[in-house]
């Protein structure tokens, strides 16, 4: 075999290396496929149950594939659960979030990151501490205050307290420092406004650290389920994650019919994410925590 | 538009835009974090119940029974046991697998990508009931799989080894992802430096690899133990505290009393420790991890 | 971009085709043009007539709150209703069970809540502040409901039972017969019950069990907090406060544990719900409520079962066979408006009234109607859950409106006790100071001594 200079790591490679290459490449293969069939075990179990009986689901002899296939839970689903509203409801959310995030969290870590003002640092590391402070301990005082201000079953409620994010702070404020003071002088001599600066000048620049907050964000307000739990009454204006629970009765849990609602959920997020992974993983690589 | 000659300083007020911003910022996390927290404090000092509108002073008598409740401790001691386990195979599992994904040349890379995702994406409370399935005795397919007959989750020895199985598969992936972004952002010319002087694969991962990510685990690691300190639905849906009280956590406790015994006095006592606890802890792994960070 | 584009259309198409199969199920009810219809007055004691217009004739709008599992029960009872006035517009609202009880008394404390809304006596405590008493004499009410008295509060009714539920023993029939046993073999006390069970059992050759003559797994703290009964032992002291640590109680739960550990007819590692299980076909005997018969026919159809009642300590008639619980009628928001009130009122006097509504209510639940003219239904009496209870409906207590602290804390005393190897007496003595302490911050107070055969308890 040609001496082939390694991809990756800008090696020589000869005969004898080469060998432990590759059975390092077989055992990391395998390492690697063990690890997904895991992974996704659980998920082909559900698929297969979401076109069982729920007797099926429930009998003592199990098999993967159903003994009887019907289409009766995703029609349920579709129907009578009015899945597409919760759906949208919840990508909405989620959307909506992340976009206000986004922005907040760079105007914010621009100023704290650019201007020079008494109690900055304070301020900084106050927002920063914020971010210890788990959602459990505060949800009682935040239920009231939105019951106060007659905010239950609103969107308002969901949304107005999660405008700013310490996270998203954060990662902007190390994205804007790296943005050196020259550009910015720049255009301050050609006469710009701070908010033109901001907007025209530093904004554009905080790609990759925007990429990395969509994604936290974005998962973060899709799978949140205790808030908009309490805090959200209205059946029609229920998140999907808080609404998959509309399949535990009383007495007993229609599991196919969850399945198959699951399953449906599960497919746009994967394709939306099949589509951006690079994206993805670029951005989370370029604004990678630094320290 | 008119140019605005002002008298250009080299010192950045930042005029209104700051003003509009700081006061936000202050508005805001005094509203939704400071306010709650103090209103929590005060809280702990009465018997409250809303639904009966009671808000009476009980001085110390919520405290007392927070110290010297065996749950709470019971709880305290599972969530601690809990976050510091899921947190540290989160990490490992993240580490190992963003390496093996990154420094091979493997094929169907996207596909292990997204696999390891899924079950991230996926809502929590779905993938819990499909758990609740794979955990019994019968006809579970954890058992089969491992040619076992342990009851999961009504057996003390593993209720709280089941819900970190759980918490562990979910999440692992995120890890993944991030390690991934991580590794993909160093400087090569390390490892460079490192093959010249002979370090194989291991000790380059160890000595090169490992420092260099050191701000990354403490991100992934912080964010782990806060959120995992406030676990409630695998609870919630797979043993509810059970059995007995083997896999009672801190957050559920909390949930129960709150919105289950509408007792918010004694809930706002027993988060409010919860809550010195996380400082501390986070304090902790700062510091463990060394002060190079931040700056 | 080309990727971008590609996903977008994706999901784009997902959504459409989404739309087009799914079809929104507006739950009001749909309006009737105008009809000029006299209709019969319906009722006996409690009567109803529909043609007295409701809100003067004119439009309103109300929200009617109830749990998942019953949108078709509850969507009959707002079309009949409608059907006798067109001019009231009610949404119904649907929780899932556990997020209704941290839904509903929040809803209620302001303006806008449900007037209406399905109610259940565990939750009494919550709500009770919030609920408007009906408009209908008590003396009716009780001359035509059983159990109606437990419900009276200064003399004003809030809610009342529709349907008493209890446990009875399921029993699969098909290994029944297999075991050589008839209708004859039926047991009666809790020695012959053992018997039985044991009979049912079937292990392998390596002594694995196969077939579970008795499961109690899953959860039995319904049915310990009212086997004591049997023995005279009532769950409550005058002053509100349970009582666990004692004889009868240590003999109830020494008996469960028995009969795995002594007898063998199952253990705890054999299946974790006793009613699935069932279903599953590999427990032979299980002590189910009422509504485990709708359940095991809807998810385990080739299921054989019947009914008997539960097993007493012996052949004397015993202080009470066990407890029942009250399927609730509806409760009347308070904070509601007046006029609102007025409507929730009327459709309350109809569910009441109403000898057919009743039926179907009973017979959705599989329980035993409270409404005294349907206790000799055949329809109902066909139900085997149901026919057991006629003839000692009588000796069924109900304890009152237990706070959710204690079920909570006897299934953990009770995972301790099985799971855990607990010490019994610490145990009881555990979760009774446990559900003690909060007991004294709620205003529980026991019903016991309403009991028509209060007098034959046992004094310590």
């Amino acid at each position: 075999m040609k001496k082939k200079r390694n991809l990756k790591l800008g090696n020589v490679v000869d005969n004898g290396q080469q060998k432990k290459f590759r059975i390092s490449s077989v055992i990391l293969n395998i390492v690697l496929i063990l690890c997904s069939i895991l992974t996704i075990l659980p998920f082909i179990w559900m698929i297969c149950s979401s076109f069982k009986t729920n007797a099926e689901i429930s009998a003592l002899v199990q098999s993967f594939l159903p003994k009887k296939i019907i289409f009766d839970n995703y029609q349920n689903v579709l129907q009578k659960f009015d899945f597409l509203r919760y759906f949208l409801n919840s990508l909405v959310y989620a959307l909506i979030i992340t976009v206000i995030t986004i922005y907040t969290s760079a105007i914010s870590g621009f100023v704290l990151a650019k201007y020079r003002f008494r109690g900055r640092q304070l301020l900084f590391t106050f927002i920063l501490s914020t971010m210890m402070v788990p959602g459990v301990v505060t949800i009682i005082p935040r239920y009231t205050m939105m019951q106060q201000l007659q905010w239950l079953d609103t969107y308002k409620a969901l949304v107005i307290p999660s405008i700013f994010t310490a996270f998203g702070i954060f990662m902007m404020r190390q994205a804007c420092t790296a943005i050196p003071d020259e550009m910015l002088d720049a255009a301050r001599i050609d006469g710009a406004g701070e908010f033109r600066v901001f907007h025209r000048i530093v904004f554009p620049q905080l790609h990759n650290s925007v990429v990395s907050i969509a994604i936290f964000q974005f998962l973060w307000a899709w799978d949140d389920y205790l808030w908009p739990y309490l805090v959200i009454r209205s059946g029609d204006k229920q998140m999907l994650s808080v609404a998959l629970n509309l399949f535990s009765g009383r007495y007993s849990t229609d599991y196919a019919g969850l399945f198959a609602a699951t399953s449906i959920a599960i497919i746009p997020v994967v394709i939306f994410y099949l589509v951006f992974q690079k994206r993805f993983i670029e951005g989370v690589s370029a604004s990678a925590v630094k320290g | 538009m008119h140019a605005r000659k002002k008298k250009y300083r080299g010192g950045h007020n930042g005029g209104a835009l700051k003003n509009i911003v700081v006061c936000s910022l202050v508005i805001f996390f005094s509203a939704f974090v400071v306010i709650p927290i103090i209103v929590v404090f005060i809280g702990s000092f009465h018997q409250w119940n809303p639904l009966k509108g009671e808000f009476s002073f009980l001085g110390l008598d919520n405290w007392k029974k927070v110290f010297g409740s065996d749950l709470f401790w019971l709880s305290m001691g599972n969530t601690v046991i809990f976050a510091a386990i899921a947190t540290s195979f989160r990490v490992v599992l993240g580490l190992a697998l963003s390496s093996a994904l990154y420094s091979k040349l493997i094929k169907y890379k996207s596909l292990y990508r997204i696999l390891y995702y899924l079950p991230t994406i996926t809502p929590l409370v779905a993938v819990t009931f499909v758990w609740k399935f794979i955990f019994d005795p019968q006809i579970g397919l954890l058992d089969k799989l491992l040619q076992t007959n342990i009851n999961w989750l009504f057996d003390s020895k593993y209720a709280m080894i089941a819900i970190l199985i759980l918490t562990i598969w979910k999440d692992f992936g995120y890890a993944v992802i991030i390690f991934l972004g991580g590794l993909y952002s160093l400087p090569r010319d390390c490892y460079e430096a490192a093959e010249v002087d002979g370090a194989n694969s291991m000790q380059r991962f160890r000595w090169v690899t490992l420092p260099l990510l050191k701000p990354t685990v403490l991100f992934i690691v912080i964010t782990s133990l806060i959120s995992y300190f406030q676990t409630y639905i695998p609870v919630m849906v797979l043993t509810q505290g059970g059995p007995g009280t083997a896999t009672y956590l801190s957050s559920y406790l909390i949930f129960d009393e709150a919105f289950t015994k509408y007792n918010f006095g004694y809930a706002s006592a027993l988060s409010f420790v919860l809550f010195v606890f996380i400082a501390i802890m986070t304090g902790i792994s700062f510091k463990v991890s060394g002060s190079t960070q931040t700056e | 971009m080309k990727k971008k584009v590609v996903s977008l259309v994706l999901i784009a198409s997902l959504s459409m085709g989404l739309v087009a199969c799914g079809n929104n199920e507006k739950k009001d009810a749909v309006k009737n043009a105008g009809n000029s219809e006299e209709y019969d007055v319906i009722g006996d004691t409690v009567t109803y007539d529909p043609n007295k217009p409701v809100n003067g004739g004119k439009d309103i709008d109300t929200e009617f709150w109830y749990w998942t599992g019953a949108s078709n029960l509850f969507e009959s009872l707002v079309d009949q209703y409608t059907k006798y006035h067109p001019n009231v517009n009610i949404e119904l609202v649907e929780n899932p069970y556990d997020d209704y009880w941290t839904k509903l008394p929040l809803a209620l404390q302001g303006t806008d809540g449900p007037a209406i809304f399905n109610m259940h006596n565990s939750q009494h405590d919550n709500l009770i502040d919030y609920m408007a008493p009906y408009d209908i004499p008590v003396d009716d009410i009780e001359a035509e409901f059983t159990g109606a008295s437990g419900h009276v509060i200064d003399d004003k009714i809030y809610y009342t039972d529709y349907g008493l539920m209890t446990a009875t023993v399921y029993y699969n029939t098909d290994m029944w017969k297999k075991a050589g046993l008839t209708k004859e073999d039926i047991p009666t006390t809790w020695d012959e019950f053992r018997k039985v069970a044991k009979k049912l059992t079937i292990r392998d050759g390596d002594g694995n069990l196969v077939q579970a003559g008795f499961s109690y797994n899953g959860g039995i703290q319904g049915d310990v907090l009212g086997m004591q009964y049997q023995y005279g032992q009532n769950l409550f002291t005058e002053d509100n406060q349970i009582t666990l640590n004692n004889d009868a109680m240590k003999e109830v739960v020494n008996r469960l544990k028995e009969m795995y550990t002594v007898d063998g007819v199952c253990d705890y590692n054999f299946g974790n719900n006793s009613g699935d299980n069932f279903g599953q076909g590999t427990v032979a005997m299980f002590l189910g409520w009422g509504f485990m018969t709708n359940l095991l026919e809807e998810n385990f159809p080739d299921t054989k079962f019947d009914c008997f009642e539960i097993p007493v300590p012996s052949d004397k008639t015993p202080y009470a066979y066990h407890r029942y619980n009250g399927e609730s009628t509806f409760g009347i928001n308070k904070n509601a408006s007046k006029e609102q009130q007025a409507v929730a009122q009327d459709i309350v006097r109809f569910f009441l009234a109403s000898d057919s509504i009743q039926k179907e209510f009973c017979l959705a639940n599989s329980v035993f109607p409270a409404k005294t003219s349907l206790q000799t239904d055949s329809d109902l009496l066909a139900i085997p859950s149901i026919a057991v209870l006629a003839d000692h409906i009588e000796r069924y207590i109900w304890p009152g409106t237990m706070p959710s602290t204690v079920e909570d804390n006897v299934k953990i005393m009770l995972e301790d006790i099985f799971y855990n190897d607990k010490d019994i007496t610490k145990a009881l003595t555990d979760a009774e100071n446990n559900i003690n302490e909060d007991l004294k911050n709620s205003n529980f107070e026991s019903q016991e001594s309403k009991y028509k055969y209060a007098d034959e308890t046992i004094k310590d």
